[in-house]
């Protein structure tokens, strides 16, 4: 397993990301609420960038089979990760498809050494 | 007249022909192509080339509708050809006049567009290659279009948007529109769209909840509307030297209606007496359909036994580029190398183009 630093910490925000060449793949960091998370930049559909979509909350549905009411609530802000090609969802916490059921991206752990941020390949 | 030739690239090592690439024509890039009144409305009026179906295809700013890579012939170049591996493009404009209620401003707008696609994007390299969009309220004014851009050379083919013509596109009302077609050499693609659907299928428009509901069906109602109505009118026996290419709903549908039609007309043959043929054979052996969206069924083997019973003589390559339902060649292309032989691969991605709309390439 090789290390990489891939920036310091204050050069990815809250909210922000950065992707990046390793090896030939293309890999996206992200600040997640202080937490990184780093994820292969290739969409399980059709190997679209998935990284380098808009992060967004998204809609959720509950049934209530007593009173035949269907409840919508725009949930998890920030927390969605939106492949730009054809708007495949990926929780962007775990890397897992929302959209298609047995699907994750490939992720790579990242910690912090002395301000840098580090990811293991 | 090219600026540059491009160097072919491959996917695999198939020569790639596009079927289906779209422009998304600014209007302002418009103005230059209207002659008046036409010019100034497009200038002034703010309510550009149709009216808004109001449905949101971004799913609420989820993604965006950037359409950059397609404004000038180097930025389509470079983003489909360099980056996406296609070889020859066939353009059409997305016109999609055909559904509007004013006719003069229909054909106005037709005839902008060839001539944009022209001027910017077929005359810029010599693998750029287009189809004419022919509105369809008006055969007559079609016809001349037809004539007119016959002799346009990186012209092969015509492009209707067919979600929305009045009456179906097999009604004898526009015999010289495919006469016209048929004496210039020019095949026909049908392209439908969620856009006309407010205006072919009204009452669904209203009463559907969810855009995922109307693109679902417009594609494949459309298709099939203009599929039916173009064999029991016997349109393809009235012209039988064209060829007909239907565009972006998939292949699934294409068997379904075949095998339906085919036992109708079995037990109501006299309904359509010009016809010598079951209606399948008029499919195998006169229309194409692009393989763009490809359906995607839970088992990958699902989708080899559709494509074998569509027949790789009859499936065109498209990706739909730079629309949010476009289809990554390297993908089809990867699901065609596992499934079938290399012949069949080369007529999807090049040979049934090829022979489709008459290519010298
Ligand atoms: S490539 Fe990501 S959604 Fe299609």
């Amino acid at each position: 397993m090789k290390e990489y630093n891939i920036a310091k910490e204050d050069e990815i925000g809250v909210g922000e990301r950065i992707v990046t060449e390793i090896e030939g793949r293309e890999i996206a960091v992200f600040n997640v609420d202080g937490e990184y998370v780093a994820y292969l930049n290739w969409c399980f559909h059709q190997a679209g960038p998935c990284c380098e979509g808009k992060v967004t909350g998204t809609t959720e549905a509950t049934w209530d089979s007593e009173n035949l009411t269907q409840t919508l609530t725009y949930t998890r802000e920030d927390e969605i990760l939106n492949c730009p090609w054809h708007g495949w969802e990926y929780d962007i916490q775990t890397g897992e498809c929302i959209s298609r059921s047995g699907v994750s991206l490939p992720s790579y752990p990242v910690r912090i050494e002395e301000g840098n941020i580090i990811l293991s390949l | 007249m090219s600026q540059e030739v491009a160097s072919p690239d491959v996917v695999g090592d198939e020569l790639t022909i596009d079927s289906d690439v779209h422009l998304q024509i600014r209007h302002e890039d418009l103005v230059p192509y209207l002659d008046e009144p036409w010019r100034s409305r497009m200038k002034d009026s703010h309510t550009g080339q149709q009216p808004n179906d109001g449905w949101d295809r971004t799913v609420n700013g989820k993604f965006l509708m950037d359409f950059d890579s397609v404004q000038t012939a180097e930025d389509l170049k470079h983003s489909l050809c360099n980056d996406l591996g296609v070889d020859y493009p066939i353009i059409n404009t997305l016109g999609l006049m055909s559904r509007n209620p004013e006719n003069d401003w229909s054909v106005a707008l037709m005839k902008a567009h060839n001539d944009f696609l022209i001027d910017n994007f077929l005359d810029v390299y010599d693998n750029f290659l287009g189809l004419a969009t022919i509105t369809t309220q008006q055969p007559d004014k079609a016809a001349e279009e037809i004539d007119r851009m016959a002799s346009e050379e990186d012209i092969v083919g015509i492009y209707i948007h067919n979600t929305g013509p009045n009456p179906p596109l097999g009604d004898s009302f526009y015999d010289s529109m495919w006469e016209a077609a048929e004496d210039n050499d020019l095949n026909v693609a049908f392209h439908g769209s969620a856009d006309g659907f407010m205006f072919e299928f009204p009452r669904q428009n209203q009463s559907l909840n969810q855009f995922i509901e109307v693109h679902t069906l417009a594609h494949p109602w459309s298709q099939m509307l203009t599929m039916i109505s173009l064999i029991v009118e016997g349109t393809v026996e009235k012209f039988p030297d064209l060829r007909w290419a239907f565009l972006e709903a998939g292949l699934s549908w294409v068997p379904y209606m075949l095998f339906r039609l085919n036992k109708e007309y079995s037990m109501r043959r006299s309904e359509a007496p010009l016809l010598e043929k079951m209606p399948e054979e008029y499919f195998r052996e006169k229309m194409y359909v692009a393989s763009q969206p490809l359906e995607e069924p839970m088992a990958q083997t699902d989708l080899a036994k559709l494509i074998d019973v569509v027949g790789t003589d009859n499936i065109l390559f498209a990706t739909d580029y730079p629309h949010w339902d476009f289809d990554n060649p390297e993908t089809l292309n990867q699901h065609l190398q596992r499934m079938f032989d290399p012949e069949d691969l080369t007529k999807v991605m090049t040979q049934n183009a090829i022979e489709m709309f008459d290519l010298t390439i």
